[in-house]
């Protein structure tokens, strides 16, 4: 069995997650403590990419950077490509399982009861350090919960990869992309190995952390 | 404050870190080619490698999804298309070199019935018996076996009647699936992927639809045209016409 596939999307899910976690964080902290107009179009535009069907949502964001797209010409100005490479799939990914890092942190911060990190405001900490000491280590079970979704959402990423990444062997072909691919080819056997595998990685990471964490879903 | 704010910067560095996951060798030569030709090209790739030394990486899918990638791009040096309007379009619009241009392959069709259903249908007709339930082809607004399969059955007269029972693939191999699965009891699929185990087939007549002729072309933006082109004369060469018929293509000089 072609080992590939399995490593290239532990690393793409990896990856998204955290960048998924250092965007979707921040976002969701706005949308829990602060007041600002457009504040409802911006709760809209992040639960978008879970209401538009991923080819869809890939085939806009292929046009967008492609290499006739607007940032795709940019970053051809600066001799880089993303669409069709690793770093697509990884931004597939992120688009993909963003809104749940953002729905969970944001629930979980506005359970956060506001008198505490006033107090903290009282004792002279900053904003900054308001967050750190107090918002982020009453919430950060709702922030973790969303975290280990939007991994098993990228780690299953399909449709906007197939799309922006392409399905290609051996370079951007992700593990629900191989898995696909094989029963296509009618090759059942590797094609339940892989998802095996992907079944294996998921369940291993839900046990280990909610015996860590005592998440609950 | 500080246990979070390290965790958030270790993620940073997890993000950049494995965010620049460097490239690959691009594969020497990339082949994006429609599902109907899976099972050949699977078996003609390594014959060129051989032939030529070259590498081929094959990516197969639909063709549409291709033609809109090579647009934006992608990363393919030759493209074979289940339909030539694809790479009419394409080469139009200057994506694909024209002077490469080549039709590689006529398609047929086949009449398929799920073993697990019981006795072959010998024709279009049987479709009607009401034990059959489920009628799988290919989406005829976008497929091209779909299209040739709505063609046979109205050509049949049977679109009307049948049309409640339809069910749509995404493409051939998916529709294959249908059948294989006994999901559907019957369909209309590619000679080329039919002989599968889980089904029986008959053919159709060629004259029920209008000719499903396949094409394929050279990426302008390809590295190494010559090689690309080389892969199209090779499938319909001397080697690769012997295989590409084996699997219920019909080839150039034929019809």
């Amino acid at each position: 069995m072609d080992s590939f596939p399995i490593w290239l999307s532990l690393r793409v899910a990896l990856s998204a997650t955290a960048l998924t976690l250092l965007t979707g964080v921040p976002i969701a902290w706005l949308l829990a403590r602060k007041r600002f107009s457009g504040r409802n179009v911006l709760e809209a535009v992040v639960v978008l990419p879970l209401v538009l069907p991923p080819t869809v949502l890939g085939y806009y964001l292929l046009v967008v950077i492609g290499y006739r797209g607007p940032i795709g010409r940019a970053l051809a100005a600066i001799g880089l490509e993303l669409a069709f490479t690793p770093g697509a799939a990884v931004l597939a990914a992120c688009i993909g399982s963003i809104a749940l890092v953002i729905k969970s942190a944001q629930a979980g911060f506005e359970t956060v009861d506001a008198q505490l990190e006033q107090a903290a405001r009282t004792l002279g900490r900053s904003e900054w350090s308001v967050f750190w000491s107090v918002t982020l280590p009453l919430a950060w079970r709702a922030v973790l919960a969303g975290t280990v979704l939007a991994f098993c959402r990228s780690l299953g990423e399909f449709g906007i990869t197939l799309m922006v990444a392409g399905n290609i062997p051996g370079r951007t072909q992700t593990l629900p992309l191989a898995i696909y691919d094989r029963v296509q080819a009618n090759q059942m056997g590797e094609a339940n190995a892989l998802a095996l595998v992907a079944v294996g990685i998921v369940v291993v990471l839900l046990f280990g952390l909610s015996r860590f964490a005592r998440l609950r879903y | 404050m500080s246990r979070f704010a390290s965790i958030f910067l270790a993620l940073a560095c997890v993000a950049l870190g494995l965010g620049s996951i460097e490239a690959a060798e691009p594969p020497a030569l990339t082949v994006f080619a429609a599902a109907d030709l899976t099972f050949a090209f699977k078996e003609l790739a390594p014959r060129f490698e051989k032939a030529t030394g070259a590498r081929v990486t094959l990516v197969f899918g639909s063709t549409g999804t291709f033609a809109q990638q090579i647009r934006q791009g992608g990363p393919a040096d030759v493209f074979f298309a289940a339909d030539q309007s694809f790479v009419e379009a394409l080469t139009a619009e200057g994506v694909l070199l024209r002077e490469t241009r080549t039709l590689y392959a006529q398609g047929r069709i086949v009449l398929a019935t799920a073993k697990a259903f019981g006795p072959k249908l010998t024709g279009l007709r049987g479709l009607l018996d009401p034990q059959i339930r489920h009628v799988a082809i290919a989406n005829p607004v976008h497929a091209p076996y779909g299209r040739a399969a709505e063609q046979a059955l109205r050509k049949a007269g049977l679109w009307e009647s049948l049309r409640p029972k339809l069910v749509f693939g995404e493409n051939i191999r998916h529709t294959l699936q249908f059948v294989q699965t006994g999901a559907a009891e019957a369909g209309i699929v590619a000679l080329s992927v039919a002989n599968v185990p889980e089904i029986e087939w008959v053919a159709l007549d060629a004259a029920m639809h209008a000719p499903l002729d396949q094409a394929a072309a050279v990426v302008r933006r390809s590295p190494r045209p010559e090689l690309g082109l080389a892969f199209i004369q090779f499938v319909n060469g001397p080697e690769g016409r012997p295989i590409m018929k084996r699997y219920g293509f019909m080839l150039p000089g034929e019809f």
